[in-house]
């Protein structure tokens, strides 16, 4: 019965949002606010079960692990941020937040860089390497600006242009194939859990 | 006004409408199309399927989504899963952000419901939510122990102490890390893990994000990746053409032999990517039928004011 009666609401707001295809309308903007206001709510209590409780109360208060204070102390100074005078506290936790992302600079630097520029060093043996040596040169020579796109130079420009464009097009169609997925399983709903049409 | 000249002063709403009725016709009525499964789906069920029936062998789960990008991501872990739970492969499942824990659960329920012996703490564990600030200590501690690394389960049970764990200790036996992810695919476990651990990565990813990924895949850093709907439609019809069968895999057959989805005896939930694709398709042609008359017309209206 509650599953009943919650899908037919979800439902029903579903369409709400739909209707904004239409046009603006009270409705849309009902269910609109609506997720807003739900999307905060569901969020702090689901923080507070899922981090606050056994993160930091249960190893604080009943485990006495009281080294956890220090951590804790330090991420209440974030909501200094809001006072004028002691807005220079929330710049600690920030300084944590940066270490962690200096120190996995280096492994970044490997995983995203430097493996991927080996992989584009690759010996010609085939046609698929012989093309990513032609896409990464010619599109790299399209972003070199010192040099202005004329003659030769220009039309090895030219096909990194087309290139770019291949790479787009891609992009743009599983662009398209991820939003009508999301609008499949918006209709799977309807059709299937609300209306049992498909089970 | 001609015909192109009507198409382009169309109201968009029409376009919504026809949309709109591509997607839902094919999925009211289910017809059977063929799924052509690829080389970065088949490594990942090749790689699942190699630890089946071995207590020595896992792979990992991070559910690393909320509910937004459900339709496209759900049916793949619910596909991973069902093969895992069929080849009887030992499995982990783990989240970062509270919004994916009730997913998790979820996931599990939704494929358990049809494996009544599967057990929490034998078959699976579930870690649960962990904080995204242990997000790299876990990684990198996983690499030594998985039970000192996240000490705890989804029940709170002490890992170290469920049966699953006995033979399994670290990345060598948890060889696999798959992330299902609406913005990344799987750089914590790429960037730290693979490199110091040699452990194995993969990502189920949405459809946006694919054309980034496939660099990745290239360099050997991911060793396969579930695209979007269309990546999960793949992995369904794997599970239903040998894990379900019980036969072992082969890419030829793979490729070969397809899956019946208008046959009621494999659950919707199932074959749900299935069907999703044939309402992608569809949807496809249409909106490519669009871009040609929309060309077209352009082309025509360019020449008519050259004339003029």
């Amino acid at each position: 019965m509650f599953e009943t009666i919650s899908n037919w609401i979800a439902a029903l707001l579903t369409l709400f949002i739909f209707s904004f295809l239409y046009k603006d309308n009270p409705f849309y903007r009902f269910a609109e606010h609506l997720l807003v206001g739900v999307s905060m709510g569901y969020f702090i209590p689901l923080v507070y079960n899922n981090a606050f409780m056994p993160f930091l109360y249960t190893p604080i208060f009943l485990q006495h692990k009281f080294i956890l204070i220090i951590p804790a102390i330090i991420g209440t100074f974030y909501i200094f941020r809001f006072n004028r005078k002691l807005s220079w506290l929330s710049r600690y936790p920030i300084v944590f937040g940066m270490g962690i992302i200096g120190m996995g600079v280096p492994m970044s630097m490997h995983a995203s860089v430097l493996v991927q520029m080996r992989s584009a060093m690759l010996p010609i043996i085939d046609i698929n390497i012989f093309l990513i040596f032609i896409g990464t040169v010619t599109i790299l020579l399209y972003f070199f600006f010192s040099k202005s796109h004329e003659g030769l130079y220009g039309k090895f420009t030219r096909i990194g242009v087309w290139f770019m464009m291949i790479g787009f097009g891609a992009s743009f169609g599983y662009t398209v194939m991820a939003r009508l997925s999301l609008l499949i399983g918006r209709i799977q709903f309807l059709v299937g859990d609300v209306l049992k049409i498909i089970q | 006004m001609n015909f192109f000249e009507r198409i382009q002063a169309l109201d968009r709403r029409w376009i919504y409408l026809l949309v709109a009725l591509a997607i839902t016709v094919p999925l009211v009525l289910v017809f059977d199309s063929k799924t052509y499964t690829t080389e970065p789906t088949e490594n990942i069920y090749q790689l699942i399927d190699s630890f089946s029936g071995r207590d020595d062998r896992a792979i990992m789960i991070n559910f690393m989504h909320d509910a937004s990008t459900m339709p496209e991501l759900f049916p793949m872990e619910v596909a991973i899963l069902r093969h895992a739970f069929l080849r009887d492969v030992k499995v982990f499942t783990i989240c970062f952000t509270p919004t994916a824990a009730p997913l998790v659960d979820y996931a599990i329920n939704t494929v358990k419901e049809e494996f009544p012996d599967i057990q929490s703490g034998v078959d699976y564990i579930n870690i649960g939510y962990k904080p995204a600030a242990l997000y790299l200590p876990i990684v990198l501690g996983m690499g030594d122990d998985i039970a000192e690394a996240v000490e705890t389960d989804a029940e709170g049970r002490q890992i170290a102490n469920l049966p699953m764990m006995e033979n399994i200790q670290n990345y060598n036996e948890m060889n696999l890390v798959i992330e299902t992810s609406g913005s990344s695919f799987g750089a914590m476990w790429y960037i730290y893990a693979r490199p110091r651990f040699g452990v194995n990565v993969a990502a189920g990813i949405t459809a946006v994000m694919a054309a980034d990924a496939y660099p990745f895949l290239q360099t050997g850093q991911l060793i396969g990746i579930l695209a979007g709907l269309k990546g999960a439609a793949e992995y369904e019809k794997m599970v239903d053409l040998f894990a379900a069968q019980d036969r072992p895999f082969s890419r030829e057959r793979a490729r070969e032999e397809h899956v019946s989805i208008t046959d009621d005896a494999v659950l919707y939930k199932f074959r749900v990517a299935r069907i999703g694709m044939n309402a992608q398709t569809v949807a496809h042609i249409l909106i490519i039928v669009f871009i040609i008359i929309g060309n077209v017309g352009y082309f025509f209206e360019k020449q008519r004011e050259k004339k003029v």
